[in-house]
């Protein structure tokens, strides 16, 4: 254990809770290099007697230069709280490890020669680098009618979903009317439901209304299902807006459509941007209903031309990997930088308590 | 027409006049004329195609008959007459709604009537239709979408558990299909050993895997929520920014990247292994190939990409708690383990409990985790009768006999057993959320 004291910045403020614990209990600090955890409990059973000088630091610190036995118990207490510091740097490195192997070694597979995983050196990188697989997507495949397929797919999707269950979710936050419960609490059980469970007649319903093979076809199984657990999240939002927004919209001779677009719509903007990300987002990977629906050659998505490399037929590793790459970049960018968004739009998703 | 009294008194003349025919009551008596006259036309436009709503729903009732003699675009087809009956009663159940509209309608009419003296001028319709038909024209889309994509193909999938719709001897359009009653229900559970063992190890299996699923991921987002936050490293935002990665990389690529890694025989994780001199070529681990240990890996794997959503979700707890409270408990002396015991979990257990359910039901539904890590595999005994793999959850296996074996009805009847489990969580739910305590629903 290192016993030295030097102060790294990091260390100041987790050193003065430490002091903070130790004025506290005062004379009960063990003497050994005992569990820190043991001695803070020890401690916390013995009452608080001099509260209101604990809050302030400073004095806290002064205290703690008077006092010449308790200098040496800070020194072991930092020591030990640098321990634990290295054991918790220690242990965010190995998760880090563990979270960026496959990514990094699919990122490396993408930029290998050769097919298949099996030729593939252990080591990331390790077979050498090439754009050979980039090139070949460009060239020899239909990547870049996949990648406007689908970002067509996705633009609608996310468009007429956004319309949809922010329109109805106005409607069910600010209306009475007949059904209301009935309808609230059938879209909460739909939502459980795959969409896939029902793929049998959706394929005969889009035979019927001539969707099959075809893009909108496709949107309208997408915006269906994004319909049920999206609406409730707007709803809850919406719900959260004073009413007295819509009042006073009401009462300048807005009309409820008006009233809608104008002031609900802005002032519900966060959660229809995470709406609008996560619906965007969703339709890019779906497999089951794109290869259930499209069939032509020209009507291919990116994940069910993706896929079409690791079948079981042939192997193309690395292909995959190149072709998810370029997907999985955007996407990376994009949650990296609207982590902070997303965080409180998690907190609050759903059925909020 | 008599005059209208305001004093009540002719509500139940109204009621009656209204029930009689849509919209009538509106054009006679309370003169509402565009109004009653889009009732009336709607409840004309049903008569006239009552005859062929009559017969959709018999062709329901019925399937249709085999007709070997036909060539086959002109037998009869059981499942589109199943469709087209379905979505003919969906009509039926909006017209019915309708029609209850019409006649509330009417009596607030009147009562608003009885209130003022005055009945509402005809000619206001269209401003009227911008303020009290909102509701109706706002959710039009989400019904209609609703009702033929969602509602509709449930339907329609609940029903073909009652009927034989199976490979090889009743697939439209050679053959037709028969309602066969609780016939499936009573063949999968318990009618045949092989069926019946494969349900109940699928079942139980689905159920293992979505609560470890779900611990596992709550606990591991929890863990590193609470560490980063506790240790109160510089760099923490560095990690969660690895941290996050999995959640960002679509699901569908992260597990056939995992796929490949944990392939028995040529993925690089047994190829490390080896050359690290920890086993030989003879001792590989079948990570995804030995029945048992591919439980394993799939929860593990799972881990990896699950936590970092239930990181994200702990983290916005957190920082709901007020930083009060953790001064309190600091000056109290209460050490590290002991906040987390007495105020970090519980509060963030509390707020985050409807999406532990969620999560929940998610998971049972988990098919891109299952179907695109493992397959489903390995083959396990009965796979070959049944197509239910060694790591198939109930809607891969679902997928299974819809897409290799045609075996819709069995896959039907999973699916009402997933809707039976599952709907009591969805209700749960429901009745948690602070809308519906408050009673404004």
């Amino acid at each position: 254990m290192n016993m030295n004291s030097d102060q790294s910045p990091i260390n100041d403020i987790n050193d003065l809770n430490q002091a903070d614990n130790l004025q506290n209990g005062g004379a009960a600090v063990g003497q050994e290099a005992g569990n820190l955890d043991d001695q803070i409990s020890k401690i916390s059973v013995k009452k608080t007697e001099d509260t209101d000088e604990n809050i302030n630091k400073d004095r806290i610190y002064e205290k703690q230069n008077n006092n010449k036995s308790l200098k040496y118990q800070n020194a072991l207490q930092r020591a030990k709280n640098r321990t634990y510091k290295t054991f918790v740097l220690v242990f965010l490195v190995l998760v880090s490890l563990v979270v960026l192997y496959p990514l990094v070694y699919a990122v490396s597979a993408a930029f290998s020669p050769g097919r298949s995983i099996s030729a593939m050196s252990i080591v990331p990188f390790g077979s050498g680098v090439t754009t050979s697989h980039f090139q070949r997507l460009f060239k020899e495949t239909n990547y870049i009618r996949w990648f406007r397929n689908t970002l067509m797919i996705a633009t609608a999707t996310s468009v007429s979903t956004i319309l949809v269950c922010s329109l109805s979710a106005y409607v069910f936050s600010r209306f009475r009317f007949l059904f209301k419960k009935t309808m609230m609490l059938a879209l909460l059980v739909l939502q459980i439901f795959p969409s896939f469970i029902g793929m049998i007649a959706i394929y005969v319903i889009l035979l019927r209304i001539k969707g099959l093979d075809t893009l909108w076809g496709m949107v309208l199984i997408y915006l269906a299902g994004n319909i049920p657990y999206n609406t409730w999240l707007v709803k809850s939002y919406i719900d959260a807006i004073p009413r007295a927004y819509d009042e006073a919209a009401k009462i300048d001779g807005a009309s409820n459509a008006r009233t809608f677009f104008s002031v609900i719509l802005p002032q519900a903007s966060p959660i229809i941007t995470f709406l609008a990300i996560v619906s965007f987002t969703g339709p890019w990977m779906e497999f089951i209903f794109a290869k259930l629906i499209l069939r032509s050659n020209e009507n291919q998505t990116l994940a069910l031309g993706l896929f079409s490399f690791v079948t079981d037929r042939k192997n193309e590793f690395t292909m995959f990997c190149a072709g998810a790459l370029i997907v999985a970049i955007p996407f990376i960018i994009f949650f990296l930088i609207t982590q902070k968004m997303l965080v409180s739009s998690l907190a609050g998703a759903g059925v909020k308590e | 027409m008599r005059t209208l009294q305001s004093d009540g008194s002719n509500r139940k003349t109204i009621f009656i006049v209204s029930l009689i025919f849509m919209g009538l009551a509106h054009l006679t008596i309370l003169k509402q004329y565009v109004k009653g006259a889009l009732f009336a036309l709607l409840e004309i436009v049903m008569i006239i195609l009552s005859p062929k709503i009559f017969q959709l729903i018999q062709k329901m009732i019925t399937l249709g008959e085999p007709q070997p003699n036909l060539p086959i675009f002109e037998k009869d087809n059981s499942m589109f007459m199943l469709i087209d009956g379905i979505l003919i009663v969906a009509v039926l159940c909006i017209f019915v709604s309708l029609y209850f509209i019409s006649v509330r309608s009417a009596l607030s009419t009147y009562k608003d009537y009885c209130a003022t003296g005055k009945l509402p001028e005809s000619k206001n319709f269209f401003s009227e239709f911008g303020s009290k038909a909102f509701p109706i024209a706002g959710l039009s889309p989400l019904v209609i979408l609703i009702l033929f994509f969602v509602v509709v193909p449930l339907v329609f999938s609940a029903s073909v558990a009652f009927t034989n719709y199976s490979a090889p001897g009743h697939i439209p359009p050679n053959n037709t299909v028969d309602w066969v009653g609780f016939d499936n229900f009573k063949f999968l559970f318990g009618g045949n050993a092989t069926w019946t063992g494969a349900l109940g190890r699928v079942a139980a299996w689905t159920i293992a895997w979505a609560t470890a699923a779900t611990v596992t991921c709550y606990a591991g987002g929890m863990i590193m929520a609470v560490v980063m936050h506790e240790s109160k490293i510089k760099i923490a935002p560095f990690f969660r920014a690895i941290f996050i990665l999995p959640y960002a990389v679509p699901a569908v690529v992260s597990m056939l990247v995992w796929q490949n890694l944990l392939n028995g025989s040529f993925g690089t994780i047994n190829r490390t292994l080896i050359e690290l001199g920890l086993m030989t070529q003879a001792t590989t681990i079948p990570w995804l190939s030995n029945a048992t240990l591919a439980k394993f890996t799939v929860v593990l794997i799972n881990l990896w990409a699950g936590f970092p959503y239930f990181m994200l979700l702990t983290m916005g707890s957190m920082t709901a708690i007020s930083k009060e409270t953790f001064e309190a408990a600091r000056i109290d002396g209460a050490s590290r383990s002991q906040v987390f015991r007495a105020i970090t979990l519980p509060s963030v257990l509390y707020q985050t409990m409807p999406l532990i359910i969620m999560s929940f039901t998610h998971n049972i539904n988990n098919f891109g985790a299952i179907f695109f890590l493992t397959g489903g595999n390995p083959m396990v005994s009965d796979s070959t009768t049944t197509s239910a793999k060694g790591t198939d959850i109930m809607v891969t296996w679902i997928y299974n006999l819809t897409i290799n074996l045609q075996k819709y009805n069995y896959a039907a009847v999973l699916a009402v057993c997933i809707f039976v489990v599952l709907a009591p969580f969805a209700i749960f739910n429901f009745r948690r959320t602070k809308s519906y305590k408050e009673g404004e629903l």
